[in-house]
């Protein structure tokens, strides 16, 4: 049986007690900026007055006048993600997961240890975070179980059986089921509304609906999804950041604090003989919103040029000043092997005499004895903005010149 | 792992200014000396941030002290406080 764990309207609840507003306020998540105006979540208050997640806010603010719109954390969002996840590891679960606030694992081999499904679930139940009104649903397929779990009561575990299952899953909306939004077009127009009606289908009419690449759905809703869960591999999580005394706007600014994180990151992850897999951007801008950018690495590496072709794009869809950069890097790749050139160069010995130089008087004096002037806005009039001191760094990316 | 920031390098130090009767620098405390001003090379003033609710307003002078050295002042018009940057102990010495 797999026990999936369903946090409801997570990311409102976030922006709730990040802004520190009663989670009965009526209240719904405001759009990014860059994204379409539509209303996210919002709270069963906001609900009854009509608003719904999609409605535009125009039509949001008309229909409920006292609405408050929250800006979106993403990045306190993914910090209590992973609680939630790494909290469910620790009870020996090898946990997957696609959505903030919703995960799930198979039970099977943690029923010795926990002493039983009841233990168990209670045991899960405790690591739920207060106030979440956080739902388990117990099922023999994920998607079931996740359905489960939507459907269930706060305080106790939506159970389904094999047996149960057909009937538990009729009635639900075909939207729940994993289909483009055409297909599920196509569904709603033919008067196909529920995941009964999308089971009741012969294989030929749901090839013709849905197409090869999406039949998993049609196998699904006849609850014959037999595709093993994938676990996720637990992180072994790096985390540098970077504070500014004011809010930054200049981009030039924020990729300086980005390279030097990055330094710090690579040389970290050398020095343990790990290398990088992925990394997650995270800007705090300013009026307690966030920004956040995953990136997934081709393969695992600790090459501050690779590393820095890889972020440096995606600091300019940065929408708003910014208080704290932060990276956060998965370490669990394995350890790089380098391949020795046969000529040394004669740049690459005065870059290792300079490194050993300044390794050697950092050794000495402290690490703020060598420091590298680099130029920020030079094209300020205010002379505290045009430099900057940074640590001089010693990864072997950088030139002399530097 | 660690927190990094970002140092300022040229960082405006509080001093005080005497001004003539016209508003122009007539000495500057440096290092704890007064420091009479020979000449005012150039001034201009400097509007910034002004997008932002901590606006910067300065009047910037670059000085001639006795004996000799150049100093750079500003007077930041909001407060009416005056600034020191760029190389003070170069111009005490």
């Amino acid at each position: 049986m797999i026990i999936a764990v369903a946090l409801p309207r997570f990311s409102l609840h976030i922006a709730l007690l990040t802004h520190r507003i009663p989670v009965d306020a009526l209240a719904a998540l405001a759009p990014r900026p860059d994204a379409p105006q539509h209303v996210g979540a919002c709270t069963p208050q906001a609900a009854a007055h009509g608003v719904r997640a999609g409605l535009r806010v125009a039509e949001a603010i008309a229909r409920c006048p006292g609405l408050l719109l929250l800006p979106p954390d993403p990045d306190a969002t993914a910090a209590a993600h992973e609680r939630l996840l790494v909290r469910l590891e620790h009870l020996g679960a090898a946990v997957a997961s696609d959505t903030p606030g919703e995960a799930c694992f198979v039970a099977d081999g943690l029923l010795r240890l926990h002493g039983g499904y009841e233990v168990l679930i209670r045991r899960v139940h405790a690591v739920l975070p207060v106030g979440a009104m956080g739902r388990i649903g117990v099922a023999p397929t994920r998607f079931v179980a996740q359905q489960a779990a939507h459907h269930a009561p706060t305080q106790l575990p939506y159970v389904v059986t094999r047996d149960e299952m057909a009937a538990f899953l009729a009635p639900l909306s075909m939207h729940a089921l994993p289909i483009s939004a055409p297909r599920a077009q196509g569904f709603w127009d033919v008067g196909i509304r529920t995941i009964g009606a999308v089971a009741a289908l012969t294989r030929a009419a749901a090839l013709e609906h849905l197409g090869r690449n999406e039949l998993r759905a049609w196998h699904i809703a006849r609850g014959e999804d037999d595709e093993p869960l994938l676990p996720r591999t637990p992180p072994q999580p790096l985390r540098v950041h970077v504070r500014f005394d004011e809010p930054v706007d200049t981009l030039a600014t924020i990729e300086i604090a980005a390279r030097i994180l990055l330094e710090e990151l690579a040389r970290t992850a050398r020095t343990r003989g790990t290398s990088l897999r992925g990394l997650i951007l995270r800007a705090r801008l300013i009026g307690h919103s966030s920004w956040m950018r995953e990136i997934a690495l081709r393969d695992a590496t600790t090459d501050v040029a690779r590393l820095t072709l890889a972020t440096l794009p995606l600091l300019t869809h940065i929408s708003a000043p910014i208080e704290e950069l932060a990276i956060d890097a998965d370490a669990s790749g394995g350890q790089i092997a380098q391949q020795l050139s046969l000529a040394s160069l004669a740049r690459d010995e005065r870059t290792r005499r300079t490194h050993e130089v300044v390794a050697h008087i950092r050794a000495a004096m402290g690490d703020g004895a060598v420091m590298r002037a680099i130029p920020l806005e030079t094209w300020s009039d205010l002379p505290e903005r045009q430099w900057a001191l940074i640590p001089y760094s010693s990864s072997p990316s950088h030139t002399p010149r530097e | 792992m660690g927190t990094h920031s970002l140092q300022q390098l040229t960082i405006p130090h509080p001093t005080r200014v005497i001004c003539a009767p016209n508003g122009v620098p007539h000495a500057v405390d440096i290092a704890g000396r007064r420091r009479t001003v020979v000449a005012v090379r150039d001034q201009w003033i400097a509007q910034d941030r002004w997008w932002t609710d901590d606006p910067v307003e300065r009047h910037f002078y670059e000085l001639i002290v006795d004996p000799g050295r150049v100093v750079f002042v500003f007077c930041e018009l909001r407060s009416s406080e005056w600034f020191l940057y760029g190389h003070p102990r170069a111009a005490a010495g």
